[in-house]
């Protein structure tokens, strides 16, 4: 990957990152993305609205995807055929397998989620649904740790905020907000380089 | 069985053919650990003793090797006959031993391979031997304990006499599944019919695939019905363009976005949305209030599908905490079973019960009587796909 290109992808994840602060600033868990359109440009932009909504699946994946091709739209759903998303966290399983039956080209995240990950974390949704086996259709390219570090200190804050939010707040020094990362550990190794 | 509400004759039949109960019974859907094929083993060193001396060589073993290092080993009989054991570990033993054969032995575990050495082990064990050298074979056994007596059965037979405790360390605890499957089977079977009936109306008018969903909240009123959705994934969504429609329309989505909607101070995300939260006929209407008027997300309420939800419902079920699960037929890209279908097809995720999700719910397969093992799809009222992603 030329340096051009790495420069061009970084730009993309901060406006996925810009999405994700906005998500912390109205108490939502603070995930952004953006849609990319190769010839359109930046065509969607979603973060979390679990809270907003009350609705557990409204991951900021669904909220793009929504904003592309609610009505009135110039759009067709084919469109994310040609589009690449880019996630400030790896998508959770639900997320992974919305992008894959909606034929997303190419994903970019930024941390791994071990908890919940659809595209390596816990499943490998974008190879064969999750078989382990590739070359399947729907099948899309995944590339993470893209501003991992800027996105783990954004939850950090996120449940920082939320604890001195809860009626009673917890011990004090659980409160600090720990603002080093850990180096890039083997399980999210496929880095920015 | 508190069921306030229908109870309507097991033959009576709605206009589009379907039974207004379904008669069938729930089959406990099995968990990733619990079909996993491999057998996680441990290997451990073994000896023979005089019966007599049985308890003071288990206190010498417990002196050396304090709760055996950590391992848990409940689910072993710790001492067995000759005859109980597999014979080729009895083979071993006699093949190196000098014991006589008068001698009345029994064989036990002495520890687990990886915590002690060998030769210390048996220095330790000759201090307390009044003749003949000790004996030491190596065997394997079962780390985990078994999930069912026929497990327990075959390890005993092919590893160490294995105890069934009626335990589950691969997924819930069976008195737990069983007590919410007498609370379930009254009305699975008109649930699911009912999900079937607006699977049949989405399916007529066109706005989806033949695939339904019921949601019902259980509580000391009895059991309540908050929403009916049928798939909506080709409602006012082009058909032309190849895709799979609109995948965010799929018949659980639906469901859970129409009960959250109605939950305190919910937002809508936008004004007008692709979501289809909206009831598209009136049997998806029909719904009634929650009995709990603050809930949390679709928190331990039950969802009845026709079909095995995708790989994205089920994780959607999981995100909105439901608390129990019942589908009809099984789907090749279905999200929630762990075993694979008759064709060996299914992905096995076993969504819905993985620890490491940070939820489990409970889950069963609902089969319809009558059905033999050819019989199963010809007497769904339709065959859809099994490739779709319900
Ligand atoms: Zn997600
Ligand atoms: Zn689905």
């Amino acid at each position: 990957m030329s340096e051009d290109e790495k420069q061009t992808h970084l730009t993309y994840m901060r406006e996925a990152l810009a999405m994700a602060e906005l998500a912390l600033q109205t108490s939502e868990t603070p995930v952004g993305c953006i849609i990319q359109h190769p010839t359109h440009g930046t065509i969607g932009r979603g973060m979390n609205a679990t809270n907003r909504t009350r609705n557990g699946t409204m991951h900021a994946e669904f909220i793009a995807i929504n904003q592309i091709l609610a009505p009135p739209s110039q759009y067709t759903p084919d469109i994310l055929k040609e589009c690449t998303l880019y996630v400030t966290v790896e998508p959770c399983i639900m997320c992974a397998s919305l992008l894959r039956q909606f034929g997303i080209k190419k994903v970019f995240f930024g941390a791994s989620n071990e908890k919940f990950g659809g595209t390596g974390g816990v499943l490998d949704v974008h190879l064969g649904n999750g078989r382990g086996i590739g070359g399947k259709e729907g099948d899309y390219e995944v590339s993470g740790g893209w501003l991992r570090e800027e996105a783990i200190v954004m939850l950090r804050r996120f449940y920082v905020q939320e604890n001195e939010r809860a009626p009673e707040p917890r011990k004090k020094a659980e409160r600090v907000l720990k603002l080093e990362v850990e180096p890039l550990g083997e399980l999210s190794g496929n880095g920015v380089d | 069985m508190t069921s306030a509400t229908f109870h309507g004759p097991s033959n009576s039949t709605t206009s589009n053919g379907i039974v207004a109960q379904l008669a069938g019974t729930l089959i406990p859907l099995k968990t990733t650990l619990e079909t996993s094929k491999d057998v996680k083993l441990l290997n451990v060193f073994i000896t023979a003793v005089p019966l007599k001396k049985a308890s003071g060589t288990l206190s010498l073993i417990r002196q050396l090797i304090p709760r055996d290092g950590g391992y848990d080993l409940q689910h072993l009989r710790r001492f067995a006959k000759p005859d109980l054991i597999p014979s080729a570990i009895r083979n071993s033993y006699f093949a190196s031993s000098a014991e006589s054969s008068d001698t009345e032995l029994i064989f036990l575990i002495v520890a687990v391979a990886s915590i002690i050495p060998k030769d210390i082990l048996l220095d330790s064990l000759q201090k307390d031997r009044v003749e003949g050298p000790v004996v030491l074979v190596e065997g394997q056994i079962p780390f985990n304990a078994p999930t069912s007596a026929e497990q327990a059965k075959a390890w005993t037979n092919e590893y160490w006499p294995t105890v069934y405790k009626k335990s589950n360390p691969f997924g819930p605890h069976p008195a737990i599944v069983a007590r919410a499957q007498a609370e379930i089977e009254g009305n699975a079977g008109k649930w699911l019919s009912l999900a079937w009936t607006v699977a049949a109306e989405a399916k007529t008018a066109r706005t989806g695939e033949g695939v339904g969903v019921v949601i019902v909240e259980r509580s000391e009123q009895g059991e309540r019905c908050l929403a009916v959705a049928g798939d909506a994934r080709w409602d006012n969504w082009p058909r032309d363009c190849g895709g799979n429609g609109n995948v965010t329309a799929h018949a659980a989505m639906r469901a859970i976005a129409m009960v959250t909607a109605k939950l305190p101070n919910a937002i809508p995300v936008t004004e007008t949305d692709i979501f289809r939260s909206q009831p598209l006929f009136s049997l998806e209407t029909d719904v009634e209030e929650p009995v709990n008027k603050d809930g949390y997300l679709c928190h331990e309420l039950e969802i009845y599908c026709t079909h095995e939800p995708c790989v994205m419902c089920a994780m959607a079920i999981v995100h909105s905490r439901f608390g129990k699960i019942v589908f009809e037929k099984r789907m090749d890209e279905g999200g929630i079973t762990a075993d694979l279908n008759d064709k060996n097809d299914g992905l096995g995720h076993g969504l819905w019960w993985r620890r490491e999700l940070n939820w489990t719910m409970l889950g069963w397969e609902f089969r319809r009587k009558g059905d033999g093992n050819d019989g199963n799809e010809c007497r769904l009222p339709w065959d859809v796909d099994n490739g779709l992603n319900a």
